[in-house]
């Protein structure tokens, strides 16, 4: 990433203010759209999920200019998902429902290279989240 | 000087590859599994992959294992896998030889022993540089479920066959790697440099690199190295441009170009020798070499065992490509003695010594050089036979040796050498085995190789003189019996198989081989079929041994007798399978007799353009090969093919070059189908007359009964000659349906009887020869019209016509052009009406005509196109009048 494409991430969820919410509840819709066997994997109820969500993607977009930190947030989170029973495929799904729902939210402000710098973000994220997962994930289990 | 690296990474990001690791899990946890492929181009990040994989297997607690294929360690048979010979190198018989199946047996045993059942995750890195022994072991393991296999192919190498069988039975899974995306790439640089990266700067990467793995890695820790990236304030800057290489390889040397003398040595030594154990290394380099060539990403040191090895297999590749073939040649040797002196010498590190010294240009010890040609010449792998034996010293080639190589030229088609190299081993002191087999090779050498037939008699003869005692003598037998078959003799090989009184296995397999073609020739086709069903389960079970042929001959001796027996379609399918699999193991012998006899079926079932595209493959085959006589009897068929097919010059062409081609008396009679029919197509039918009695009386006085029958059809066929008496004569010795078929086609024409002629067709049409069914239909249709008989003859001309549509071209004297179907316009308003469903009344009413005149144009209409029904009327309109 360039510390440009760093500042847009930051930048556009900072203009995303009250309509974080908003954001999440869309986000699982076009998840769901896009996936409908994903919803099985979330046994909490969708309004927690949706607040655990936003802060977590919060947390993670305020780490996004230190590596060290943010590396700290994702490896636990992939870690984290390897029980939900989430495989590698199902995180491309996710960033383009991730996409989608910045897009709808965001209207004309997300604008092509703030749509590149969110695509090298997430991919980022997904990337360590996975080496987060690898690492925990149960081995030889049959 | 190494370059210092600017940071130290705990290891170099893996991106983009989780979900084919999350598919190599699954598979390694799933019996149904043995392996997994993984393809594309070179830096794509197969090798690591392969190694995430392995490391994953490890901490679930696999035992692994890591072989590499190379130029080098293809040298020797099994070279590549010496790690997996847990059982040693297996015991060789009396003669020498090692049998492959049961060394296999024993390996998969010791490392079922060795690692209780768990399965040996096994990564074979470039699995297309591996040889065909080693290959064969690993997919062996591998199907028996002592290994998962984990091989690496680079795109444009070929996939080995036995990956793609594995493959395609669903055995194996596959993975085709590409090269990063942009954003792919973005997030690589940004973990390996661990911060952001200036735009110009991630976009001159992107544009040197398009994403190829390798070649990032190269490229960061080569700029690291160079001062050329530099952080500042937290961003990634260039200081400088990346250097303007666009070859992986030009990178890979700059950056080994680049490295010290001491850090050097090692990767030399690694890339000659690899895998090394730390230990050795130490004592070879300081241990700081060794870690400042870790962290620049060059050598790998596995935790578990301590071995070193190169990083990746294209470094080795340069390093190899650049370095003396001097120094090479210093470093091998001298690692061959450390080996010797510290290893027993029949273990499998004998193999590893035995390559490098092989690779230096010296000398390893004769014994392992021929206990590989043997593993080699089991996996038929003659080249490596030939280069083996070839550098064991003269003095010391044994009868044994010589044989080997000896069989390896014949089978490399250098016959001349492999008849002296033979006759020298004749000279030299030998076991009976030995010395019969130097007999057997050297006759079949003469016989098919220099196609001297004679001369194959005469080393029989002499043999025949010193092995006098059974069962070996019989097997003398056996080969004089081979020689007379295949020059021509069948009744006079017969006669000599009769000889053979014994019954040990070996005994019926080489008697099978003669018998089965020679039953099939004479007209014993059932027995023939037999005959060669029991051989091919012989042999298969006696194992392979030397101076027997591949055991697919005994699968192209079943095609024959199929043929012969006229079970065509069965004989297409079984040569179809069989080339394929001799197609893939390379035995050019072997892939000339399925490609020639699948050009004979497909010329008596009448696809004429698809025997000579058989025909010609054959010849081409034969030609590269250097095999005489395979290659006259498949110019042969392709003057034949030609000839039907109307191709008058091309006909001749075929004839002229078979005329550079010594003479070759097998299936002789057959051959001079080709003269027969090339004087037909250029309209000189007497001399084809001459052509087909002549070599119908050589068939008689030879025993060809099925050839003669073939023979005496045509001269019918094509001069309209009586032939009926001697093929009624034959049917009656012959017990093939083939031959029935044609005496029954004879002497129906003989006699003009319209419904013997029809039956003819049927039966020919039953077994699949849609040619000569069509030659009979309209053969048929002519008597039915000469008698009178317009609807039936009119009905045996469509079918006539139907079963020349099968033909691909075919012009022969006895296809009559068809005729036009005559209908009248109104008949053909009239008879499409009727085809589509309407009903007399109606097609009257829309034609303004009594439903009488209807009827009438119905009924003349019904005649002309020979059928009696609406639906008759539709299927003979709508295939195309």
């Amino acid at each position: 990433m360039t510390p440009e494409q760093i500042t847009l991430v930051q930048s556009s969820f900072a203009r995303l203010g009250p309509e974080l919410p908003a954001l999440a509840t869309r986000f699982y819709q076009e998840l769901f759209g896009r996936d409908p066997a994903l919803r099985a994997l979330f046994t909490t109820d969708l309004a927690v999920q949706k607040v655990r969500f936003a802060e977590k993607l919060a947390e993670i977009v305020r780490a996004m200019p230190r590596l060290g930190e943010l590396l700290g947030h994702t490896h636990a989170l992939g870690a984290r998902h390897v029980g939900y029973g989430v495989r590698a495929v199902d995180y491309r799904t996710v960033g383009d429902a991730l996409l989608a729902a910045l897009a709808a939210v965001l209207g004309d402000s997300f604008d092509a290279p703030t749509r590149e710098a969110w695509d090298i973000a997430y991919n980022l994220m997904a990337e360590t989240m996975l080496e987060g997962a690898a690492s925990a994930r149960p081995l030889g289990s049959r | 000087m190494l370059a210092a690296v600017a940071i130290t990474l705990p290891r170099w990001p893996l991106i983009g590859r989780r979900a084919e690791l999350e598919i190599f899990e699954k598979a390694l946890c799933s019996d149904e599994r043995a392996g997994l492929l993984i393809h594309g181009p070179a830096g794509v990040g197969k090798t690591r992959l392969a190694d995430e994989c392995r490391e994953w297997a490890a901490a679930s607690g696999h035992p692994t294992e890591h072989v590499t294929g190379s130029r080098t360690t293809a040298l020797l048979p099994l070279g590549a896998v010496v790690a997996l010979l847990a059982a040693g190198l297996g015991r060789p018989d009396p003669d020498g030889q090692v049998n492959m199946v049961a060394l296999f047996e024993e390996t998969r045993r010791a490392l079922d022993e060795r690692h209780h059942g768990r399965r040996l995750v096994t990564v074979a890195d470039d699995a297309s540089l591996l040889d065909a022994a080693s290959l064969a072991l690993l997919g062996y393991l591998a199907a028996q479920g002592t290994i998962f296999l984990i091989a690496t192919v680079r795109s444009g190498e070929p996939v080995p066959d036995l990956l793609t069988g594995l493959w395609r039975d669903g055995r194996v899974e596959r993975v085709d790697l590409e090269d990063l995306s942009r954003t792919q790439l973005d997030t690589l640089l940004h973990l390996a440099l661990g911060g952001p990266i200036e735009a110009g700067a991630g976009r001159e990467f992107w544009e040197v690199t398009t994403g190829n793995p390798l070649y990032v890695h190269e490229l960061v820790l080569g700029a690291l190295g160079s001062g050329a990236l530099v952080e500042r304030s937290g961003v990634w800057h260039l200081e400088d441009r990346l250097p303007a290489t666009s070859r992986l390889l030009d990178l890979v040397e700059q950056r080994i170009g680049d490295l010290s003398a001491e850090a050097r040595s090692v990767v030399e030594l690694l890339a000659l020798c690899q895998p090394l154990e730390l230990g050795h290394l130490e004592t070879a380099a300081p241990v700081g070499v060794l870690e400042s060539l870790e962290r620049a990403g060059l050598v790998t040191i596995a935790v578990a065992d301590g071995e070193v090895r190169l990083a990746h297999p294209l470094h080795g590749e340069v390093i190899r490509a650049a370095m003396p073939r001097l120094r090479a040649r210093a470093i091998l040797l001298a690692e061959a003695e450390r080996l010797e002196t510290s290893y027993p010498a029949d273990g499998p590190a004998a193999l590893r010594i035995a390559v490098w010294r092989l690779d230096a240009g010296g000398r390893p010890d004769p014994d392992v050089l021929v206990r590989g040609a043997y593993l080699a010449r089991d996996a038929h792998d003659f080249r490596v036979v030939r280069r083996l034996i070839e550098a064991v010293p003269g003095e010391q080639l044994d009868a044994a040796g010589a044989l080997l190589l000896g069989e390896a030229l014949y089978e490399l088609g250098v016959f001349d050498e492999a008849e002296r190299v033979l006759a020298l081993g004749q000279e030299q002191p030998s076991s009976e085995h030995v010395a019969l087999r130097l007999a057997v090779t050297r006759s079949k050498n003469a016989h098919w190789g220099l196609c001297q037939p004679e001369t194959a008699l005469a080393i029989n003869a002499g043999a025949r003189a010193v092995i006098t005692a059974p069962p070996l003598a019989e097997q003398l037998v056996a080969d004089e019996a081979a020689v007379l078959m295949f020059s021509g003799h069948p009744d006079r090989a017969l006669a000599v198989l009769e000889r053979i009184v014994g019954h040990d296995q070996r005994t019926r397999v080489v008697r099978a081989i003669v018998g089965a073609v020679a039953l099939a020739v004479t007209g014993r086709t059932a027995d023939a079929v037999t005959t060669a069903e029991a051989g091919f389960a012989d042999h298969t079970a006696l194992g392979d041994e030397l101076a027997i042929a591949h055991p697919a001959t005994h699968v192209i001796n079943q095609v024959f007798a199929l043929t012969e027996a006229g079970r065509l379609a069965e004989a297409e399918q079984l040569a179809r399978a069989g080339a394929e699999i001799v197609a893939s193991q390379r035995v050019p012998i072997a892939q000339i007799w399925f490609a020639a006899n699948l050009g004979r079926v497909a010329t008596l079932q009448g696809r004429v353009a698809t025997a000579r595209r058989y025909y010609a493959e054959a010849a081409g085959l034969a030609l590269l090969n250097r095999f005489g006589g395979p290659r006259r009897m498949a110019l042969s068929g392709l003057a034949l093919a030609h000839a039907m097919l109307g191709q008058t010059d091309a006909a001749a062409q075929a004839l002229a070059e078979r005329a550079t081609v010594p003479a070759f008396g097998f299936l002789g009679p057959e051959q001079q189908l080709a003269d027969a029919w090339t004087a037909v197509v250029s309209r000189r039918p007497r001399e084809a007359a001459q052509h087909l009695r002549s070599a119908a009386a050589q068939a008689a006085s030879t025993g060809h009964r099925v050839t003669e029958s073939w023979l005496l059809h045509d001269l019918m066929r094509t001069c309209g000659e009586d032939t009926s008496a001697r093929l009624r004569e034959l049917a009656g010795v012959c017990d093939s349906p083939l031959v029935a078929a044609r005496a029954r086609h004879a002497v129906a024409a003989r006699a003009r009887d319209a419904r013997g002629l029809a039956d003819a067709a049927g039966d020919f049409e039953a077994q699949g020869a849609m040619l000569l069914a069509a030659e009979a239909a309209s053969g048929a249709a002519e008597a039915f019209s000469r008698a009178g008989d317009r609807r039936a003859a009119t009905a045996a001309r469509r079918r006539a016509s139907a079963l020349g549509a099968d033909c691909e071209g075919a012009v022969t004297p006895g296809l009559v052009p068809e005729a036009a179907v005559p209908l009248t316009g109104r008949e053909r308003e009239i008879a499409m009406l009727a085809a589509e469903g309407m009903a007399s009344k109606d097609i009257a009413e829309r034609l303004y005509l009594s439903v009488r005149t209807v009827d009438n144009h119905l009924q003349h209409a019904y005649a002309k196109l020979g059928v009696s029904s609406r639906a008759g009327l539709a299927r003979a309109l709508g295939s195309g009048t």
